[in-house]
């Protein structure tokens, strides 16, 4: 058990702890192995392949075949209700201490480690007015997004990532540049700053810097980091202009970003990355394997997760070609599948790119 | 309900309450189900805390119950408990055939 303190948010009652812990092994039973849908229905894919004697191309007709199978629109239904599920009693347990909640906020905006620095005059850009993965008012629209955000996650991760171990894990994975220089770090669109705080923890005489466009969720990545005790900055800033001066990072950072961004930011952002890491540092992504290394069920699930899942741009993100971008851009890659997990990550793959 | 487009472009969005089962009635039954088994396992988890808390302490109090924290080994119970709840309830998935016959 840690000995960090508590930064995860509490809920209003022990009920509502339960509900959401159900929530979460019901969420583990059907994408894992328990009701096993995702394996029988790739195998129905392929099986259906085989008899017609060639390989699915397009995506409308495996979604039409996973359409006409009871089990695929059953399952359909189940992903999508136990997300409304979560989002339903998490908004109602923060509602119920929303005083409380706000004050903690304001307890912690301006007391460090750390430094939190909001931006009186951002406006929002109309691409980020989406509610992610259904969750309520989106990223920025409530003063608990992030909070909801937070806890929400902690469902999604399905006990990977109940204290952080995902980033912790992926943080370590990232390798530093060549010549052993780390004295800055920028973390992309770092909601909040579980990587940002990691990434302190590695490289404890650098300085960290995450940045995202949402006020709610800053602070409570300068919260949970001072929490902590480790002296992050956090920024309001746009991951495709982010102000900083050329070349002024030794390593960039972007979790499970890219997807979340229209083609033409993702575009931008690539280049503004290109911009502000230094010759010789590393820009490494996580985030969804391409397109054209999914497994037919994968595909129709990438479909299903941007339509239903309030994931717009994530079909486009994957039916592009990062590679070519990061290499248009001066970056030298090396992609790096991560290992299988059923609905998780086995959908997943890193990026670690040096710019040349 | 109709679909949601973004700004931007994208994959258009489904709209709050999309039909999954050709029948919005199947849907909500469903939904129900899966309601039901949650509730029924918040009861149950409550019941579990609460013996543990009597087993454990002899008296009960609200606060003490609202309070409650188990041990490693008591949330792997927990844990253990509520995946065969869930395995009591939805086994019945995996006696769906894939295709008719």
């Amino acid at each position: 058990m840690s000995s960090q303190p508590e930064t995860m948010p509490a809920l209003a009652q022990r009920a509502d702890a339960s509900y959401l812990d159900f929530v979460e092994g019901f969420r583990e039973y059907i994408l894992g192995k328990g009701a096993d849908f995702e394996d029988r229905l790739n195998e129905e894919l392929l099986a259906e392949e085989r008899r017609r004697g060639k390989k699915w191309q397009e995506l409308e007709e495996i979604r039409a075949h996973v359409h006409g199978l009871p089990l695929g629109r059953l399952r359909d239904r189940l992903a999508r209700t136990q997300q409304e599920m979560k989002w339903h009693t998490l908004k109602r347990s923060f509602e119920a201490q929303r005083q409380s909640l706000t004050s903690q906020l304001a307890h912690w905006d301006t007391r460090g480690p750390g430094r939190l620095e909001l931006d009186r005059q951002f406006v929002y850009p109309p691409y980020v007015n989406v509610h992610f993965h259904l969750q309520p008012a989106g990223y920025y629209k409530d003063e608990l997004s992030g909070y909801l955000y937070h806890y929400g996650t902690k469902v999604f991760f399905r006990g990977d990532n109940d204290h952080d171990e995902l980033h912790a894990k992926l943080v370590a994975r990232v390798p530093a540049p060549a010549d052993g220089r780390v004295e800055r770090i920028l973390d992309l669109a770092c909601s909040i700053g579980q990587s940002s705080t990691a990434f302190k923890r590695r490289f404890p005489s650098a300085e960290v810097t995450g940045v995202d466009y949402s006020t709610p969720m800053l602070r409570v990545a300068h919260r949970r980091a001072a929490m902590l005790g480790d002296d992050v900055t956090f920024a309001q800033r746009l991951v495709e202009d982010t102000g900083y001066a050329n070349g002024h990072f030794d390593i960039t950072f972007a979790f499970i970003v890219f997807h979340e961004l229209p083609l033409r930011i993702i575009h931008e952002t690539v280049c503004e990355a290109a911009r502000v890491t230094r010759k010789g540092g590393i820009f490494a992504i996580y985030d969804f394997i391409g397109t054209r290394d999914k497994s037919p069920f994968q595909r129709y699930h990438r479909w299903f997760d941007a339509r239903h899942n309030g994931e717009p741009y994530s079909q486009d993100f994957c039916d592009c070609n990062l590679e070519n971008i990061l290499a248009k851009n001066g970056f030298k890659v090396a992609a790096a599948p991560v290992g299988q997990r059923s609905g998780g990550a086995g959908y997943m793959s890193n990026w670690f790119a040096t710019r040349e | 309900m109709s679909d949601l487009q973004t700004p931007e472009g994208g994959t258009p969005l489904a709209g709050p309450d999309p039909v999954y089962l050709q029948d919005p009635v199947l849907d909500a039954t469903v939904r129900m189900v899966v309601e039901l088994a949650a509730q029924v396992w918040v009861e149950r988890e409550r019941r579990i805390t609460l013996e543990t808390v009597l087993e454990s302490r002899g008296l009960l109090t609200r606060e003490q119950l609202e309070a409650f924290k188990p041990t490693s080994a008591q949330a792997a119970a927990l844990k253990e408990e509520r995946n065969r709840f869930i395995e009591d309830v939805f086994k019945e998935l995996r006696r769906i055939p894939v295709r008719q016959s």
